[in-house]
């Protein structure tokens, strides 16, 4: 997915996708393993991270997710995505809190 | 390629006609091939020599080529074979037939059992239960 | 067992219609999942059955046609939302109702248990000819000139697996009302159907390319008396026009709107003619007996009401001020004597608007048993209308509503709020819409000060597609991005109806409690200013914007 995006000073950037079969938003792992909590989500510099973006798309549909692209974060405990968007998608409907998504799962 | 036929056609075309882009078409033209935003209206009189008419999909979402086959079959009353050539998936299989299109080309290795069984898929209509078509 | 009243009998071929429907999409996940068929290929084919992938989750639009269902399909819509989703659903701005937490992987059985009950989600997303939207009245209302819910059925069997229209440049959104007063925004539809009875037999004026979103635009009439028997044949000819000239570069250019725009509405009506002059009328011709056959489909409910019902009422409102004010505004008057149609009012003070428990869908349901022949209606502003209810009933069934949060007194006022899921839900979303609405209607959320400020109209749209109809709304406020924040663009004086215009921008965005409070600096202004019996949109027009400018910006 070629879009533009803004890499912040300090800012680094996780993979994201929706798992195929349940729709569900999981993030990529040091090992390749998409994971339904962010806090799991390797961490990845602007460097390096198209690479790892290409060799996702690649094995999307063996691994069974679509929609791979990237979201710039601010690294720590658990990376903070930047945008109001993608802290909702990482963290849930801020107007049901009881569906937040649980970070430790 | 293949052939992949979606009803009997009605007179199906030689198979070795040489295939014209519709804007190089001459008098002596008898097959051709559309571009999705070509107007079947203009082809006029050459319809009686033309025993193909390929109408084309960019991508299967591009319906263009169903208007233009069912333009020629209803309001030009072409008899002459109609293919749809291009990118398409066995789910158009119904509409494609309906519309007039006689077969679809796929590739050599296409699976065909996807295409017969989107055609065995509706035996009604709601179209046909209100007269229409 | 009676046929359910006042919607479309199912018949064998129409559930066999549902059967096939589902095999095929049972296929294409099939496909999916094995890789034969790509999510390019995949994603036109699962929207054309509603599943939408959204910020979290796959989200279901179930097809609820023209408005209507009946109580057991408002049980099993309940039932849906306990055992596949999260306990709740979303009434929309067209009539359907939305389900946030699907998975794909249970679709199949989802719409298996959607056509036991003669429902389904065929259409309801896709470049194909969407949900007929119709007038949340139809065949109740006593300023009705005619109920339009058989053709409304007609022109959904017409454009259902359409052949030729199946893969349109983009969305095609048809609206039908049969009454004086437009309620469902024709003149902002892809084609809007205005409907009368004429010597002859029913006449339509047609409007063509209006819409929303990017490009607001009021529909321009196409024709103004087109009998029925040419209904289809006319709609056909203008759908040709647009699949084969709608432009399909650019997604944002892509709305019949675009087309008529470019062509004008001369040269739009003169390609339509042309086609018409190729079709054979006979070959389209929409027979009365066809009509007839699909009309003898709905079952009337008898609303032969007690004598002395009216009196009652009259005497129930006395006795209850709050009981008589909910009466001024969520009730319309029925033609038939001693009935009245009833809007429950799914915007409770506070709340998500258009939201329901699974729960209340029960409740609702077995409302519509109690009290309007298990009929219910879903309105284009995210509320539910029970149409027949007998009016020495109406204190009961208001009691019932207050036990289930349902009973707010505020249909069409300020806390009616019309609001898209917003951010907090949708992929598209520059900001939340929910967290926005349920402040202004809490804070506007007394009844009483409801009907003080009279009719006031607030839609609110996450993002410039304007699911949430800002352009029509008396107030309307636009959810855009501003240095990665969230803010709000407010216009003024939108309106839907006979005098369709888009709202004027007021002025800068803010964020979203300024805004809040710009409202509601609004809406003292025009309480201060208004003259006896004025309403907000009276007043606006009299005196311009310039006064709530002032208000909305003035700095403490």
């Amino acid at each position: 997915m070629k879009r533009a995006i803004r890499i912040g000073a300090g800012e680094a950037l996780v993979l994201t996708a929706n798992r195929l079969l349940d729709g569900l938003i999981v993030w990529r792992d040091a090992k390749g393993i998409w994971q339904r909590s962010i806090a799991h989500a390797a961490i990845l510099s602007p460097e390096d991270y198209e690479s790892a973006l290409e060799a996702a798309i690649k094995s999307a549909q063996s691994d069974g997710v679509v929609g791979v692209y990237e979201v710039v974060v601010r690294p720590g405990l658990v990376a903070a995505p930047v945008s109001v968007r993608e802290r909702i998608r990482a963290f849930g409907p801020t107007v049901h809190p009881q569906f937040a998504t649980e970070l430790d799962a | 390629m293949k052939q992949f036929d979606l009803a009997p056609a009605r007179h199906p075309a030689p198979a070795s006609l040489e295939i014209v882009p519709v804007a190089e078409m001459t008098e002596t033209t008898r097959a051709i091939r559309l571009t999705p935003e070509f107007d079947v209206e203009t082809l006029g009189t050459a319809l009686d020599h033309l025993d193909l008419i390929i109408v084309t999909f960019p991508i299967f979402r591009d319906g263009r080529g169903l208007t233009q086959a069912r333009a020629l079959r209803e309001y030009y009353g072409f008899a002459g074979e109609i293919r749809a050539e291009g990118h398409l998936i066995p789910d158009q299989a119904q509409f494609l037939r309906t519309c007039g299109v006689d077969c679809v080309l796929l590739e050599d290795d296409a699976d065909t059992t996807p295409w017969l069984r989107a055609l065995s898929l509706f035996p009604v209509t709601y179209q046909n239960r209100l007269g229409l078509r | 067992m009676n046929a359910p009243v006042g919607l479309y009998q199912y018949q064998t071929a129409d559930r066999e219609f549902l059967a096939s429907r589902i095999a095929e999409f049972e296929g294409q996940v099939q496909r999916r999942l094995s890789g034969e068929l790509s999510e390019d290929e995949f994603k036109p084919l699962r929207l054309m059955n509603g599943l939408y992938l959204q910020l979290h989750a796959y989200m279901l639009r179930v097809a609820i046609p023209y408005g209507i269902l009946d109580s057991r399909q408002m049980r099993k819509l309940a039932h849906i939302s306990r055992h596949y989703d999260r306990d709740y659903g979303h009434f929309t701005t067209r009539q359907n109702i939305q389900f946030n937490w699907i998975k794909l992987e249970e679709t199949p059985e989802i719409l298996r248990q959607l056509a036991d009950v003669d429902m389904h989600a065929i259409q309801t997303s896709g470049n194909c000819i969407r949900n007929v939207t119709c007038d949340q009245f139809a065949g109740a209302a006593s300023d009705e000139l005619m109920d339009p819910r058989v053709h409304a059925e007609i022109l959904r069997q017409w454009s259902t697996l359409h052949p030729e229209f199946t893969f349109l440049p983009r969305k095609f959104k048809i609206a039908i009302s049969g009454s004086p007063h437009d309620r469902v925004a024709a003149r902002f539809h892809d084609i809007g159907i205005l409907a009368r009875p004429g010597e002859n037999g029913p006449l339509f004026r047609i409007f063509v390319g209006g819409g929303l979103g990017r490009t607001p635009l009021v529909g321009h009439e196409l024709f103004d008396s087109v009998p029925e028997a040419d209904l289809l044949m006319t709609l056909e000819a203008a759908l040709r026009v647009y699949n084969a000239y709608g432009r399909r570069d650019n997604i944002y250019k892509a709305r019949i709107k675009i087309l008529v725009q470019a062509l004008g509405i001369d040269g739009y009506r003169k390609a339509v003619e042309h086609e018409l002059s190729l079709m054979d009328p006979a070959h389209y011709r929409l027979a009365p007996e066809t009509v007839a056959a699909i009309q003898a489909r709905f079952a009337a409910p008898d609303l032969t009401a007690a004598p002395d019902a009216e009196a009652r009422l009259k005497n129930d409102r006395q006795s209850d001020i709050a009981f008589d004010r909910w009466v001024r505004s969520n009730t319309h008057p029925h033609f038939a004597p001693g009935r009245i149609a009833v809007t429950v009012s799914i915007k409770p003070a506070g709340g998500i608007p258009g939201d329901a428990t699974s729960d209340q869908l029960d409740r609702l349901a077995d409302l519509a048993d109690q009290f309007s022949f298990g009929e219910l209606r879903i309105t284009h502003l995210q509320n539910v209308v029970l149409a027949h209810v007998a009016q020495d009933r109406l204190l009961e069934l208001w009691q019932a509503l207050n036990d289930i949060g349902l009973g707010d007194a505020n249909h069409e006022l300020i806390g009616d709020i019309v609001a898209c899921p917003g951010l907090d839900y949708c992929a598209l979303a520059n900001a939340r819409s929910i967290p926005i609405a349920q402040k202004l209607s809490a804070r506007f959320g007394d009844n009483a000060l409801q009907e003080e400020i009279g009719k006031l109209r607030i839609n609110i749209s996450g993002c410039i597609n304007a699911c949430g109809h800002h352009h029509v709304g008396h107030i309307g406020l636009l959810g855009v991005d501003k240095r990665g924040e969230e803010f709000f663009q407010i216009t003024l004086g939108g309106r839907d109806d006979a005098l369709s215009r888009t709202g004027d921008i007021l002025g800068a965005a803010l964020p979203e409690d300024d805004m809040v409070d710009a409202i509601a600096r609004i809406v003292d202004r025009y309480l201060s200013i208004r003259e006896t019996g004025e309403q907000f949109l009276d007043t606006l027009t009299r005196l311009g914007d310039a006064p709530f400018k002032e208000a909305a910006y003035e700095t403490v």
